[in-house]
């Protein structure tokens, strides 16, 4: 494992967080979700938002239903006096990215970093498919469903996992989801019971399938001695990396994830102990690419969260798994952890985010 | 190759919205007033953006039907997919009495084209009761107060001095 027993004057830690509930719908819009919660994340950090010297916020217009409507999520940060700030059309990990990036220059200390998504307007099958090559795949209304289920099926003919692999997956994570106030859809479910379910996209029944969530999350970044400084345990990022594969899903073998795997190497992953990795296998047969892509082993606790298959705030999903894994080493109950954020369709575009504890 | 795409988006207005649209129905316009800085925003956004204070019920206050325009254009329409206008048309940024942001995109009246200004004094022209609806408003900020007034026209009051309004021009 390359992970360094003590953080630099440069390493940059996450010193704060925060994030709503999942729920199917939420009444408020995107910006009055994120203003509480930008509010909470600050003040678990103990900053004003004046201190903040980067701010970076991941979201989607397409998602919102509105040109330039991360614009307006902008207020949840306050952009008066005016601030240094940019957004990336991608989930909030990768505004996470950017503002690490940005930090590397030396010249701030801190950064807010923001995701957020209302997946409740729009229909799933009918937008997504927008994201897909406007020749070949969009016009065919190719949704993330369709393409998981192609993914599955590969999985399955393969030898590699077969339904009853799928049906664990998710009753481990929704039964995960019953300590997470945050998660959507959690219970107890027998597996048995799962496999009687009709499929909805063959091999996948619907408890395969994410639950279509609102939802958003903050996280304050600070480096070095300002990170010792505010917070009692800072979680260390002691690196970060996305790689990113072909957009045509048949150029590519879906029973892997090559720029997951990339990703974590690059990032400094070497196969050591981990206590828990948060992944976004927003469907459950990609819990099976990525703990193989990953190398996993069995004692590292995967999702203990319930994941996105118990909450999937679309844009603020890979985000919330750096919160999860962030707020297990603050409080002790991990030392060293492992996050996922995806992108794209079928785990196209991966970013792994390694984060450990001191002493 | 012509390849038009549609996406149909369905939600209920944000209570805070429910209120506003219900307030015009009644022929009052609402705001939400921040409690640090005083500004009023019309419809009310949940928060003031320049303070970040979360704003609620509490904060509600009403504005005027009379205003003040800021800044206009008028627009001569070109044919494009979807332009269903023909014939040059206003379109006006209106600084309420007692608001401290514009509603924009407003139809000036009962003038010439070639004399509105900045710092005409104007008022509503609302829609008989049972035409006034929500459409146009939505959760993302577009839409303000079309579906319950008509236009506005001049009061004939004395201009607004530029000094009074030119903070508060968008």
């Amino acid at each position: 494992l390359t992970f360094s027993n003590s953080a630099t004057p440069d390493d940059i830690a996450v010193v704060g967080w925060a994030q709503t509930p999942s729920v199917r719908r939420a009444l408020e819009n995107e910006v009055q979700l994120l203003v509480p919660t930008v509010a909470a994340a600050l003040a678990r950090a103990g900053l004003d938002r004046r201190e903040i010297g980067f701010t970076c916020a991941g979201s989607c217009d397409y998602l919102t239903g509105g040109p330039f409507a991360f614009v307006q999520n902008l207020e949840a940060a306050g952009a008066w006096p005016p601030i240094a700030e940019s957004h990336v059309e991608m989930d909030g990990a990768w505004a996470l990215y950017e503002a690490w990036v940005r930090l590397q220059h030396g010249d701030i200390d801190t950064a807010l970093v923001f995701g957020s998504g209302k997946s409740s307007p729009s229909s799933p099958a009918e937008l997504w498919p927008q994201q897909l090559d406007p020749y070949y795949l969009a016009p065919l209304g190719v949704d993330p469903a369709s393409l998981a289920a192609l993914q599955a099926r590969a999985l399955l003919d393969s030898g590699t996992a077969t339904e009853r692999d799928f049906a664990e997956v998710v009753a481990r994570s929704r039964r995960a989801a019953l300590d997470n106030p945050c998660a959507q859809v959690k219970g107890h479910l027998d597996v048995d019971a799962l496999l009687a379910e009709p499929y909805v996209r063959a091999p996948l029944r619907r408890h395969d399938l994410p639950p279509i969530s609102d939802g958003a999350v903050a996280v304050v970044l600070a480096r070095g001695d300002r990170a010792r400084a505010l917070a009692e345990r800072p979680v260390w990022i002691r690196g970060i990396d996305h790689r990113i594969e072909v957009h045509q899903p048949g150029m590519r073998d879906l029973t892997a994830s090559p720029s997951t795997a990339l990703a974590a190497r690059k990032a400094g992953y070497d196969g050591g102990p981990l206590d828990v990795a948060e992944l976004s296998c927003t469907f459950s047969p990609q819990e099976i690419v990525l703990r193989a892509a990953l190398g996993l082993a069995p004692a590292t606790a995967v999702n203990p969260s319930g994941g996105p298959l118990a909450a999937n705030p679309v844009m603020a999903t890979g985000l919330v798994r750096i919160v999860e894994v962030a707020q297990r080493i603050a409080a002790g109950t991990a030392d060293r952890g492992l996050a996922h954020a995806t992108g794209g369709q079928v785990l196209q575009h991966n970013l792994v985010c390694l984060m450990e504890g001191e002493g | 190759m012509e390849h038009l795409v549609s996406l149909t988006y369905t939600e209920e207005l944000t209570p805070i919205l429910e209120r506003y649209v219900d307030a015009m129905m009644e022929g009052r316009i609402v705001g939400h007033k921040c409690p640090e800085c005083g500004r009023v925003y019309v419809p009310g956004k949940g928060y003031c953006p320049l303070c970040v204070v979360a704003t609620g019920a509490e904060h509600e206050v009403e504005v005027a039907d009379t205003g003040t325009v800021t800044g206009f254009t008028i627009v001569t329409p070109v044919a494009y997919y979807g332009q269903k206008e023909t014939e040059p048309f206003v379109w006006a940024s209106v600084l309420l009495d007692g608001a401290d942001g514009t509603l924009a995109g407003q139809d000036i009246v009962g003038i010439a084209h070639d004399e509105i200004r900045s710092g005409l004094r104007v008022r509503a022209i609302w829609k008989p009761k049972e035409r006034r609806s929500a459409e146009g408003v939505s959760n993302r900020g577009w839409g303000g107060v079309g579906a319950a007034i008509e236009a506005f026209e001049p009061t004939g009051e004395p201009d607004m001095p530029r000094e009074q309004y030119e903070e508060h021009i968008f």
